[in-house]
């Protein structure tokens, strides 16, 4: 068993190591419910590993409660309110647990229900030497969402993106032209950006990716592959 | 509006008890809302208590005749839903918030804030449902896992929040117009650019003014930073 105060150590840890966030913009349409589903459970990950998001992500909140609380209330008859009434019976409170703290190197708990499993249960498919890939169903209609595992020292062959594509670092770490992530850090990319990849030296690097449309490499050598690259969204 | 002020009023006495820290981490052997710790003392929050407390039904009915006017209007608020979908959404959250309220902490969040997140989850669930989305997850698995559990960031948050509802008068209209697309409508900012004929560039611009005017912290991506100069 972990203290708390370890417990809460690690995630601090965890916490200042973060550099790169979501933008404002992609927290708001999180806060408020708008954003596509295999997006939200990528910015859902991000909180899970940064403190300072999940405060941003309250205030956001509270900022939809406002405007909420600021409304021009309906009618709402005796008659909902008789019948709410009679259903508390049959709707026990729930039993409130707090969830424990996970350490910085546990799966978070939506990805875990996502995989039904471990990294090792899922079917990956080879893509490069470097580079394999695995789609997980979250059965968001428009944005796919999968894994992408590329094998230490690797690299990936430049591409650029018909869509949009956010990435979350899971384990290991990679840098591109502009910088180099770490577990927890957040990536959006534009349609136009294009970048290489290549995961750190010393270790294998797993990363979560959501896109809208297949990514597509740009370097002559790998282009024949592009159309392989089908979007499996669902 | 009117608690808004009211609550303003009860954060002076909280400068005192910055400090308190172990006193607010032990376990709490009166109801939360009556220690002098300069915690909300809305109504709201006492119905919450109350109800997850002791299964108060007087208590949740206070509740549902303020907020039951309010989760209609936000199910019908820029949506297809239909008037009999808009009271089983009322149904819905009201059903949530008796099974949830014993974890309501009014330490960490304002009543309306955790009843708006709920009435949220609840509305885009029953969206996802009537899409019939094939999905094993339900809004409420996107929060994240863990809470600050540390005093003073829960006293910094309530702080913020505090000062949000006060600023959110001021907003300019056109600020204003696009969070209420954003939040109540439940539009993405590139619905809310094509429905308002507006460049994409805009409605993101505006939200940021807002949020800042709001004071939201939050961290510049290094990306943006480096993308932008």
């Amino acid at each position: 068993m972990k203290t708390g105060r370890e417990a809460a150590g690690r995630v601090e840890q965890a916490t200042t190591m973060i550099r790169h966030h979501p933008e404002l913009d992609i927290l708001t349409e999180y806060a408020a419910g708008t954003l596509s589903l295999a997006q939200a459970a990528c910015v859902s990950v991000h909180l899970n590993y940064c403190e300072r998001c999940r405060r941003t992500v309250s205030q956001l909140q509270a900022v939809g409660a406002s405007l909420f609380t600021a409304q021009d209330p309906e009618v709402v008859g005796d008659a909902l309110l008789n019948k709410v009434l009679e259903r508390l019976d049959d709707t026990p409170p729930l039993s409130y647990q707090r969830t424990p703290l996970s350490s910085q190197d546990a799966t978070p708990a939506l990805l875990s229900r996502l995989m039904a499993g471990d990294f090792s249960d899922l079917s990956w498919k080879n893509i490069t030497r470097a580079l394999r890939t695995t789609q997980i169903k979250t059965g968001d209609p428009q944005f796919e969402f999968s894994l992408l595992h590329i094998r230490a020292g690797g690299e990936i062959p430049a591409h650029d993106h018909r869509g949009s594509e956010m990435t979350l670092v899971l384990q290991g770490g990679f840098e591109d032209d502009r910088g180099s992530y770490r577990a927890g850090d957040f990536i959006h990319r534009s349609p136009e950006d294009i970048h290489a990849p290549r995961a750190f030296a010393d270790e294998d690097c797993i990363c979560l990716a959501v896109v809208d449309a297949p990514l597509r490499f740009t370097s002559w050598k790998y282009r024949w592959m592009n159309p392989f690259l089908r979007l499996q969204t669902g | 509006m009117n608690d808004s002020h009211d609550d303003r009023h009860q954060d002076s006495h909280e400068d005192n008890h910055e400090g308190t820290h172990e006193g607010a981490a032990k376990p709490r052997k009166s109801p939360a809302w009556s220690a002098p710790t300069g915690r909300r003392t809305d109504e709201w929050s006492e119905c919450l208590v109350l109800i997850g407390e002791k299964q108060d039904r007087a208590a949740f009915t206070r509740l549902f005749r303020h907020f039951a006017p309010l989760i209609k209007a936000f199910a019908l608020t820029g949506s297809t839903l239909s008037a009999t979908h808009a009271d089983e959404l009322v149904q819905e959250v009201m059903l949530k918030i008796w099974q949830k309220a014993k974890a309501f902490n009014p330490e960490k969040a304002a009543a309306s804030t955790w009843v708006y997140t709920i009435a949220r989850n609840c509305r885009t669930d029953m969206y996802r449902r009537l899409q019939k989305f094939d999905t094993p997850l339900a809004a409420e698995d996107f929060s994240p896992e863990q809470d600050s559990e540390e005093p003073f960031m829960q006293l910094q948050s309530r702080r913020s929040a505090e000062k949000i509802r006060a600023m959110m008068g001021d907003l300019p209209a056109d600020q204003k117009q696009i969070l209420a697309k954003v939040y109540m409508e439940g539009r993405s900012h590139a619905e809310a650019a094509a429905e308002l004929d507006l460049p994409l560039g805009t409605v993101k611009s505006r939200v940021r003014l807002a949020m800042q005017k709001l004071q939201v912290q939050f961290e510049h991506s290094l990306e943006a930073g480096l993308s932008q100069s």
